[in-house]
This record gives structure tokens, sequence and C-alpha cells, in this order.
């Protein structure tokens, strides 16, 4: 018996209608150990390399991990993975929730969906029952809509779903996937790629449990991490306000994009942070499989309540495009959920017409009469409308800020805020050195989760002299060391995505080392996970990543950052005359990587 | 008894893990006797777990496989039961469910129940020595036909609805 592990892998071909189950194999599962890196590896290994992104040849894989839906805090990750139809090279995106928990207790450790439906349908997976649903009534549903139905369908309210919206069905490119209408798989377009299949929805059901190799041992080391959560410092801060404390957080280290990152210190942020949705909105904690730090919330306005939102979404539609009214934001954050349309991608195409209406570049005539003036609330509202149905110009705008900026050409490009067709987040990388260059290296494009390099932003110098001898890596303004940082936090990134577990809380709160995470997947499934071998497999699904990337056509002069963080310093605040040297930066990383000056990984895995 | 508080349930299934890893080692919903009800378009989060009601609806087993034990909770024989599912058709609420062939119900873990350890938002609270204060017998006519899931969502909605009322208010225009 496979511990820990699901113990199948569920392979669907649309076009056939096939569904095939087949047993994990435990020796692929110790080379990729779960999650994102075995949805890697799969890729790496089976993906045909000139595969059209909206193609049926495409592969849409949802991977869970070793711990997922366990004793462990925080088991509550998926990653849906594939190519991406908005970058071109890696997608994935991963989300909390309650959907990982339930395939693994289902038996399964991935699903392999190929193929293309003729007519819309929904995958329903209940234990080793696996049917094909037809969802030709469903087609044109919104999110809560298509969840409710599915499950009235089915007559069980705790069946967990994975659906589309509109903007998925539309083939916006950077449509989201929801797991109970409020955890998003946001990034890389994969409810694209589900729309391209045809694929409503997915729906699944277990009845099996997770069991452990060594129940005490997991316990015992279960609840070191508990205590490791509940004794840290920004415990009770991260309850009461969740991701959206970033936005006073970052505006006091003056790196919170404003106008487009004109500027990283934004006056009216009073008006749409963190605390203030707390006080004024929020009406309980909300939280994901397993938590002990229970970070999200409910809120209720007037004019609606949802869970939600998170910093990315809240930053992104407030200071990013220059508005500042909280329940706007609240509104098209409701909004772009049940449309099912990243708020990050989205945002970026319309903080940059913005830019470009400001610089003279674009003018209403270009964008179908529309005033992108900053902070214009109509506007934003409008072009989102016309994005999810691809009307006007909102079909050119839901091909992502890259092909957009490319359209119109005339300079406009320079101002895309993007790393290989992923739109970069919401946090100003000049004031945050290492996250400059995790932007820069990582394997879906403009991202910080990748590596998610929160040490620097700590000010533990001696903590930093020990582990890696050099202090400066806990000064976010300095670049020395950073290298280093970024290589070891991408490992324990894709760590915390294999398990699976809350990157929030793996990472960023700093509780899981390599050699206790080894104890802990030890303990789960009784395989030989040293820290030794961990280290190896992980190292081999960044060359497996980057193999694949190579592939599928990036090059070493795309491992860079858009002009204004290497070229233009910021002009004011804590973060003022910063800018990115992100050249020496990439090239000390690859070094450490083992990576050739051409960025290429040696060929041979292993 | 254990008493939930819905304000403060943030829908993490704590309890619930907990309580499957207590009795039988491993983690599933099927295997807890504590399943919390979600229902994410209105906010509801509500654990659902055995209230030791006035009624005491179960032990009406025809097998006798069920009785009350000396802190109030339901004691359930495995060797007399046939798993005849009488118990589960007969709880308003969904608080007691067959899996595998035997029942699931809470026994309040010999008198530290681990859900009540493992909250720490405070929305799972035990009272001891409170037992029958409770009457599911506004539950009972219309809960008939409807299997356990479907029992529990219609407690969840009834419980919290005084909650979202509150909710409304508090935001006012």
């Amino acid at each position: 018996m496979l511990y820990g592990y699901g113990g199948h892998i569920l392979r669907v071909d649309l076009s056939r209608g096939s569904t095939v189950r087949e047993k994990s194999d435990p020796a692929y599962l110790r080379k990729a150990i779960g999650g994102r890196g075995l949805n890697s590896w799969r890729l790496h290994d089976e993906l045909p390399r000139d595969v059209d992104p909206l193609g049926p040849e495409n592969m849409l894989l949802i991977g869970v991990g070793p711990l997922t839906g366990s004793l462990l805090s925080s088991s509550a990750y998926m990653t849906i993975s594939g190519r991406s139809p908005l970058t071109g090279i890696l997608g994935d995106s991963a989300a909390g929730g309650f959907f990982g928990p339930e395939l693994k207790q289902a038996g399964y450790d991935q699903l392999v969906i190929t193929g293309r439906s003729e007519t819309p349908c929904y995958l329903v997976i209940a234990d080793d029952r696996v049917e094909i649903r037809d969802a030709s009534h469903l087609w044109g549903t919104d999110l809560w809509q298509a969840t409710s139905a599915i499950r009235k369908e089915l007559g069980d309210n705790a069946f967990q779903v994975a659906a589309i919206g509109p903007a998925g069905e539309n083939l916006v490119k950077f449509a989201t996937v929801a797991c109970n209408n409020g955890r998003m798989c946001g990034r890389t377009g994969m409810g694209c790629l589900f729309g391209s299949k045809q694929l409503k929805a997915v729906a699944v059901r277990g009845t099996n449990v997770v069991t452990m190799a060594d129940s005490l041992a997991f316990l015992d080391l279960s609840r070191e991490l508990d205590r490791r959560i509940l004794d840290h410092p920004e415990w009770q801060k991260r309850h009461d306000l969740g991701s959206p404390l970033l936005m006073n957080a970052l505006n006091g280290i003056g790196i919170l994009p404003t106008n487009h990152f004109q500027k990283g210190v934004c006056d009216y942020v009073d008006r749409v942070s963190g605390e203030t949705l707390a006080a004024t909105h929020k009406v309980k904690n909300k939280s994901c499989f397993n938590c002990n730090v229970h970070c999200s919330r409910y809120y209720v306005t007037p004019e609606g309540e949802a869970e939600g939102p998170e910093f990315e979404t809240l930053c992104s539609y407030t200071s990013r495009i220059g508005v500042d009214d909280l329940r706007f934001a609240l509104r098209m954050a409701s909004f772009l959920n049940r449309m099912g349309m990243d708020s990050l991608s989205s945002g970026e195409t319309i903080g940059w017409t913005m830019e470009c209406f400001q610089r003279g570049l674009l003018g209403p005539e270009d964008v179908d009469g529309l005033d992108f003036t900053w902070g214009n609330k109509e506007t934003v509202e409008k072009v989102l409308d016309m994005i999810v149905r691809r009307e006007g110009i909102g079909d050119a705008f839901a091909e992502g800020t890259r092909s957009l900026a490319q359209r119109f050409g005339r300079g406009t490009e320079k101002w895309a805020l993007h790393v290989k067709g992923l739109d970069v987040i919401c946090g100003d990388p000049r004031g945050i050195k290492a996250f400059g260059l995790t932007y820069a290296i990582a394997s879906r494009g403009g991202d910080h989760l990748r590596a998610e390099p929160f040490f620097e932003l700590t000010g533990r110098y001696d903590e930093a002299e020990r582990r890696w001898g050099v202090r400066d890596i806990a000064d976010r303004l300095s670049n020395n060391g950073k290298a280093v940082l970024v290589e070891h936090t991408e490992r324990q990134a894709l760590l915390t995505d294999c398990m699976t577990m809350c990157k929030n809380i793996g990472l960023s709160m700093d509780v899981l080392d390599f050699e206790f995470a080894a104890r802990l997947l030890q303990a789960g499934t009784g395989l030989d996970f040293t820290p030794d071998r961990m280290t190896k497999s992980l190292r081999g699904i960044i060359d497996a990543d980057r193999r694949l990337n190579i592939d599928l056509g990036i090059d070493a002069s795309m491992d860079t950052l858009p002009y204004r963080f290497t070229d233009e310093p910021l002009e004011e605040g804590p973060s003022k005359g910063q800018v990115v040297p992100v050249k020496k930066m990439v090239k000390e990383y690859y070094e450490l990587r083992g990576w050739g000056p051409d960025g290429s990984p040696p060929s041979k895995e292993g | 008894m254990i008493v939930i508080h819905p304000e403060l349930c943030s829908g993490c299934e704590r309890c619930q893990v907990n309580c499957s890893f207590f009795h039988s080692g491993a983690v599933g919903r099927s295997r807890s006797r504590v399943k919390v009800v979600k229902i994410e378009r209105l906010g509801i989060d509500y654990p659902v777990i055995c209230r030791q009601c006035k009624e005491r609806y179960c032990t009406r087993c025809p097998e006798s496989a069920l009785e009350v034990g000396p802190l109030g909770q339901i004691v359930a024989s495995p060797t007399l039961c046939t798993a005849c599912g009488t118990c589960e058709t007969l709880c308003p609420i969904g608080a007691i469910e067959l899996h595998n062939d035997l029942p699931y119900v809470c026994d309040l873990c010999g008198g530290d129940p681990r859900c009540v350890a493992q909250c720490n938002m405070g929305a799972v609270e035990y009272v001891p020595g409170e037992t029958e204060t409770v009457s599911l017998a506004s539950f009972k006519k219309e809960s008939r036909g409807l299997d356990p899931e479907e029992k529990r969502v219609r407690f969840a909605l009834d419980r919290t609805r005084e909650l979202r009322e509150a909710w409304k208010a508090s935001v006012g225009e």
C-alpha cells in the first residue's frame, strides 16, 4: 500500500469520452514528490512540444501531494497545470480550499485530462466512479450558478466543484478556475484551458481516508508545526487581516503599486487598506482546509457579500489603477470571481491602458471611445464586461497585456509590465530585490510565488548570516546574496507546492525547513525522503521545468524585468532611487542552479 | 454536550479532521462524527454534531445497539448493530450516519473532545453536564426522506438564520 498518496492517476480523454484509472508508480512519485512537481514531470515527459495551447492535445493536469488532506495544518492545496494559453510556456496555478483534500480522499494523486469534448461537459468523480456528463445547459452560467446547479444535479452539497465561468468559456486568455466559488486558480489562464476542452467543471467527492505510514510520528510532527504557526509573531495580524495587510505594509516601504507602478506610495491607502476592510465590512474569518491561521474573510456590503478579496485583487482594483473606493474594488472582485477572470492580468491590461492614455500613446479612438483616465470606475466596469464577452475592444484585451501592446505598438510595449507574457504581481520589485530576481526567473513568468523570498523583508540580519553567511540577505534594498536566497526559497516554495501546503505558512511564515519537511514526508509516506534525496528531487523538477520552457520557446534574454524596474528609479518614499540590477542577479542565479550562461540546465535529468 | 458558535466558525474543518484522526488514525470526512456544512454563497460554515437531544430519536434502534452513556453521549455497540440504518433515518439533523456498515456519532472522546481542543476559533465548545436540553422535534417532520447531508444543510441554514440577519443589519446602507 502507498501511504499518504491517493494511489491512482485518472486519465480522461474528452475526445473519446474514455476514463482510465491507473495505479500511481511509487518510483515516479519519489522523483516528483507530488502536486506541482508531479504535474511538472508529467508535462516534461508527455506534453507534445508543438502542442497548440488551445488544441485538444494540450494536457490539463490537476495534482495533489502526499500530505494533501492530512492532519498537517494547511495541507489544502492542489495545482492545475498545462501549456499556458496566455504565455505559451509552462502554466500552472494553485488554490487552497477543499478540492485538493477531496480529490485525495477519492483516491487520486493526479487527473490527466486531454482531448476536447464535442459538446460542453463536466467531469464527476465519486471515489472510483467517474462519469463525463453533459453541461450544455450550464454553458453561459456564472461560477456561483454553475457550482450550485452541479451540486443540485448530483444531489449532494458536499461535492467539491472546480469550475469556470463565462470568461473561460469565451477563451479569455487569463480565465480562472474557481473551487467552490471562492478559491481561485488565477494565473496563466487555466480556466481558458478548461474552456478549450469544453470542460465546464470537475466535481469530486471522496469517502476514503488519508492514511499515513506512521500515524503517531506524523501526529507529533503536525503538532510541532502547529506550535510554530501559533507562536509566530505575525500570527495575529495574518489572522485578523489576511493578505490585504500588504496594502499598508507595502505602502510603508514604498513599493505599493500606484498608478501602474509610477509610484510606490499611495496617499489614500487608508481608504482601501486591509485594516479598513476588516473594520468596515468583514463579518468573520474564513479558512482553507485544516488551517489554524484562518486568514481569509467573509464580507458583507449593502450591494453583496462574498469571501475575499485577497491582496492582489484588492491592489489591482484600487491603487494600481488609481481607484480610492473600497466598495468598488469589492464589487469588481465579486464580478471577476463570478465570471472566472483573473484580477492581476485583467488589472494590468487596464493599468497599462491608463498609463498609455496619460502618455498620449493611446486615446479613446483606440479603445471604442472609452476614457481610460486614472481611476475611471465606469470605464473599468465597462471594459471588464467587454473582456468577458470578448466584445469590441474587449476581444483584444482578452488576449492579455503583452499581446495588446504588440497590437498597438507605437512604443506602448515599453510600459507593458509582464515577464514572459505573465503580468507582474502587485509589489514593486525596485524595493525588494530578491522578488525582482524571482519575477525574472520564475518558470511561469512574472510572478513572486515561485520563490516568495519573504526573508529579505524580515530584517533578521543575524539569522541571514547564520543560514547563508550573508547579512545583506535580510536587507530588502540590497542585491547582495539575493540569488542565494532565491535559489533556496525557490526549492522551499516548490516543496510546499509538492506536499501540498499553503505557501503563506510553509514559506512566508518560515515554519518549514527541509529537515522538518523530510521527516514529515517520511512519516507520511514511509518512502525514504531524506533531505538529500528531497533536494535532488526539487532541483530535478526545477531543471525539468526549465527544459520544458526552453522547448516551448524561452531563452536567457527573457529572464529579465520590464524597463521600468531596471532603468527608472522610484521617485519618492522609502524605496526612493532604487532599481533592480537584474542582469547581475540572474547571472549569479544561473551559476547557483548549475545552469550554463545561456540559462540551460544540464541536459540529462537527475 | 458540544455547543457550536457559528459566528466564530471559519469552516476550516479542523474539528472534522481531528475527530476522524482520533477515532480512526486517518483523515476523512466519512469517518468523522462531526461534519462541517459549508454554504459558500451565504458565508455559512456550521459543524453538525450530535445535540444530545431531548428526544433521543436514534436510540429507538430495533437492535438496541445505541444507548445513552454517562456523559450524555451516544454509545454504539458494533456487535449489536446490524447496519439497518434506522438511526440514520431517525436523526432529524444528520448527526449519525453509517459508513462501511458502522454508525458514526459523537462519543465525546470520553470527556475530552478532540474537536474542541483543536478549534482555535472557539467555535466548538464543550459544556460538561449539559444534556438533553435541546429539542429537535421541530426538524423531525420535514427531515423525512432526506439523506443525512440534506438534513445537515437544513439544520445549518436554520441555525445560522439569526447570524445572517445580524450581518445584514451591521452593514446598514
